[in-house]
């Protein structure tokens, strides 16, 4: 299924008619159409690229956002709630106050009456109150969002320094190696079928081999720096590099395997015909491809090269102004990556969920098919960022290097091998190829056909299932009641509650 | 790799503080150590000589500035048995009730602080905003918000404010449900588990011996709480227990004792003051007059010819003594000699120690769980 917001189509189209036209009767005539794919392809490129880092703008925001929400306690949920929740009544600096002829006494109205029916009162939330009794002035829309252009601001305004005595010619080249070959990852990476830098017959493999090569730039920038600190976090980046790629690669491998294809817009479009996101098929791959992603951006729990608790700011110490800044957005460039690399292999894409259901009901059927695919994969990598990336660092503390080499051999390989055999198991006996179909609504390619008898779509559900309840029973605990090792039951000498002190 | 020597210090992250810690290391792993402590020394038992005994408490605030109220008390009550002053009941109480509401919120700073060591911020920001709720208690008692100056010489500043018992006991009973909701960040958090269970060990043996005091050794078994071997001021007239960990290691205490023996003493010190405001003389909510009989007796302010005061105290981080001589300018309203007993000047080099052989991933972890403040420790 064709994306109707085809930006090649129209773009290329376009630069033919008005070269041909241009160039009409002059000496380049003969060379009108090369002129033309040249402009189209650096057009495209340019509308991509753009494209791609502004939205990486909402990766930030979210982040700071979502953070601060769990910091809050009251978890995600509090997004809306803060809203309304305020201190006695007074809440979230009065925005709609704010707006223009009277528009918002409506939201004021309904904050009152929220406020009455779900607010804070009494001494239950007092942080909270003081949390909440804060003021959004200027722009009221999205409050923070334009701090990255402040902070980027003052980067370029910072002084760049070289330590004494470092390798200054590593030094200088090691944060270009881990930014460009960054952003060449961006460039193979579809956001539809229509939108995308370049799009080679083996794209899979090509933006992994350009995933390999910024760990080089990390050791080179640790080793270089003079620094005993960055020294430390270079190493542990190429140790955590031998453990954490290869299961990377193999459950990717696994995802060609399903799709029988290495190009990006093959596996997307895989999904779709074949009538089943690949995470309901290999869950099992779908989180080892998150694991060790993790591992892959260095974010926590797996940012051992940049522990600030023992290694200051580990591999990146010594860089200051504007090459920590790009640095930096390597560092968020390589995790939006992340995000779109998993919406695209295990979430369909571009594609809208439920295409052939929702999209067979009148009118709003066809708003549903009418949304462009670019914004289905925004959604989806944002959502897969919050709910993966930001939950993770906030809930959970840094492994150790170790540990992590441990986990690395010693469980994720295995499993991503195990994946990688379960792949094939299911593309050579449980995928019907007749059934595949390009139509809005997709394939049947996944039935579970027992003893003639056929369960529709049995293949997906059987296997969510399967891995749900593997994952229910190792998350369920022992009984706290009978083990008294158990980290709940504080052993004090005397039982708390037996005697009464100071009286025997 | 070759051996190196890091210097870990004066500013970094880890050492919760001003000091430094050389570490060499082989690659990851730890093979030597060496503290250098007494970058902020400020010379506080010098400056006592030449104060009052009155003056002398705001010093000792500043001793520890996320624990100000015990260092103060524990000076007051060196004072008191220096000048033989009596302090009403109300008073002693009013006294247990901010010590263990400073324990509370040095506690919570310990936790806050240990978070981002191991890797969790918002352990941190969770932390710092339930210490809120206890500052606000007590800066409604002493009327700052870390250096209260609250304690006198035979009773307290002020009495405690109309309608204070009531926020306090809805603010501990919120903070213990709200312990368990760190319990569940962490303690189901496998790697928080492996980051501490078998990390820095510390046997109670070479504890007794390196004098180490406090949480820290009651971790490794040995019950050394002084309000409970020995109890001052009203310990033995309220309901808790000693929070003391049997280690299931025969290497002794880790980390992991050493937080849950942490997470227990508050547990404890909210059971504590929920009794404590039951069992105050004269009522809760009865508000009496700053110098009334019930909060403070008459204290001389000159100590006699060769008198000497002395106090043991459990801080947060451990015992605390001080030692005072009267007769400091002929006419004994200065004292002549004050001296300090620190328990976390005994622990840093003792923890410092205890590194070795661990991973350099490791050593936040360590140090984090043994609490350490600079402030007490270079006096």
């Amino acid at each position: 299924m064709k994306d109707w917001l085809g930006l090649h189509d129209f773009i290329y189209y376009r630069t033919r008619e008005l070269f041909s036209w241009a160039l009409e009767d002059t000496f380049l005539e003969s060379s009108a159409n090369d002129i033309a794919f040249f402009v189209y392809t650096l057009v495209t490129c340019l509308v991509t690229f753009g494209g791609i880092m502004l939205s990486m703008f909402m990766i930030l925001w979210i982040e700071r956002k979502f953070y601060a929400r769990v910091n809050d306690r009251r978890g995600a949920t509090t997004a809306l709630r803060s809203l309304w929740v305020g201190e006695n009544g007074v809440t979230a600096g009065e925005w709609w106050n704010m707006i223009p002829y009277g528009l918002g006494k409506p939201v004021g109205a309904l904050n009152k009456w929220l406020n009455k029916v779900a607010g804070n009162s009494g001494h239950k939330q007092e942080m909270v109150n003081r949390v909440g009794n804060r003021s959004w002035y200027g722009v009221t829309i999205f409050p923070g969002f334009f701090q990255n252009i402040a902070d980027g601001m003052k980067f370029l305004t910072k002084e760049h320094m070289v330590p004494s005595r470092a390798d200054k010619v590593i030094f200088e080249l090691a944060p270009f190696l881990v930014i460009s070959s960054t952003v060449m990852i961006l460039g193979m990476i579809p956001l539809s079928s229509g939108i995308y830098g370049a799009n080679p017959e083996l794209s899979v493999l090509f933006a992994f081999a350009i995933f390999g090569i910024a760990p080089l730039g990390v050791f080179f920038a640790g080793w270089s720096s003079n620094n005993k600190y960055t020294l430390l976090g270079g190493i542990r980046s190429a140790a955590q590099l031998t453990a954490y790629e290869i299961p990377l690669l193999l459950s990717i491998l696994g995802v060609c395997v399903m799709a029988g294809s290495f190009n990006f817009l093959e596996i997307v479009h895989f999904q779709h015909s074949s009538g089943a996101w690949l995470f309901f098929l290999m869950p099992l791959g779908g989180v080892l491809f998150l694991v060790s992603m993790i591992a892959e951006v260095e974010r926590i729990p797996f940012d051992m090269p940049e522990a600030e608790a023992e290694l200051v700011e580990g591999w990146w110490t010594e860089y200051g102004g504007m090459r920590f800044g790009l640095l930096f957005a390597a560092e968020y460039m390589r995790v939006y990556a992340a995000s779109i690399l998993f919406a695209h292999f295990f979430m369909g894409g571009w594609h809208a969920p439920f295409a052939g259901t929702i999209g067979s009901i009148p009118y709003l059927g066809d708003a549903w098919l009418a949304i462009p695919g670019v914004i289905w994969t925004l959604l989806k990598a944002w959502f897969i960022f919050t709910i993966v990336f930001v939950w993770a660092r906030t809930a959970l503390p840094r492994i150790r290097t170790d540990q992590i080499l441990e986990f690395g051999w010693r469980m994720l390989l295995p499993l991503a091998v195990l994946q990688v055999v379960l792949s094939i198991v299911y593309r050579l006996y449980f995928f019907d190829a007749g059934a595949l179909s390009d139509t809005v609504a997709g394939g049947w390619s996944w039935d579970l056909t027992i003893l003639e008898f056929t369960i529709p779509w049995g293949l997906p559900i059987v296997t969510t299932l399967f891995w749900l309840a593997v994952f229910v029973i190792l998350m369920k605990d022992e009984n706290i009641e009978e083990n008294e090792e158990r980290m709940y039951h504080i052993r004090t000498m005397t039982p708390a509650g037996t005697h009464t002190a100071g009286k025997e | 790799m070759a051996e190196m020597w890091i210097t870990m210090g004066p500013q970094h992250p880890m050492t919760h503080g001003l000091w430094t810690l050389r570490v060499k290391v082989d690659g990851e792993t730890v093979t030597d150590t060496e503290a250098e402590l007494g970058y902020i020394h400020r010379g506080v038992e010098k400056i006592c000589e030449s104060r009052e005994f009155v003056q002398i408490t705001p010093y000792c605030d500043r001793l520890c500035y996320v624990s100000a109220m015990t260092w103060a008390h524990s000076y007051i009550m060196a004072a008191e048995d220096l000048l033989e002053a009596e302090v009403p009941e109300r008073a002693e109480y009013i006294r247990l009730m901010a010590a263990e509401i400073q324990r509370l919120a040095s506690h919570l700073m310990w936790l806050g602080a240990f978070g981002p060591d191991i890797g969790n911020l918002t352990l941190m920001t969770w932390c710092l905003r339930d210490r809120e709720m206890f500052l606000d208690l007590l800066q409604e008692l002493g009327g700052s918000r870390m250096h209260y100056n609250y304690p006198r010489v035979g009773g307290v500043k002020r009495d405690i404010p109309i309608g204070w018992a009531n926020r306090m006991k809805a603010k501990v009973k919120l903070f213990e449900n709200r312990i368990k909701e760190y319990e569940m960040l962490l303690d189901e958090s496998t790697i928080w588990l492996v980051r501490l269970q078998g990390v820095g060990y510390a046997t109670a043996e070479d504890q007794i011996n390196a004098g180490v005091t406090g949480p820290n050794i009651r971790a490794a078994g040995v019950n050394t709480d002084v309000r409970w071997t020995n109890p001052y001021s009203v310990y033995d007239q309220v309901d808790w227990e000693p929070a003391v960990e049997k280690p299931t290691s025969i290497k002794g205490a880790d980390c992991y004792d050493r937080y849950r023996v942490r997470m227990e003493e508050m547990r404890q010190s909210c059971r504590m003051l929920l009794d404590a405001i039951e069992k105050i003389p004269g009522g809760a909510n009865t508000h009496y007059q700053p110098g009334d009989e019930m909060l403070i007796t008459k204290a001389p302010t000159r100590a006699p010819e060769g008198a000497t005061g002395f106090s043991t105290y459990e801080c947060t981080r451990g015992v605390s003594n001080f030692y005072i001589q009267g007769g400091g300018d002929g006419r004994g309203k200065h004292p002549y000699r004050v001296s300090i007993r620190s328990p976390m000047f005994i622990t840093i080099p003792y923890v410092a120690k205890t590194m070795i052989g661990y991973k350099v991933a490791d050593i936040p972890a360590i140090m984090g769980s043994f609490d350490p403040c600079i402030g007490e420790t270079d006096r």
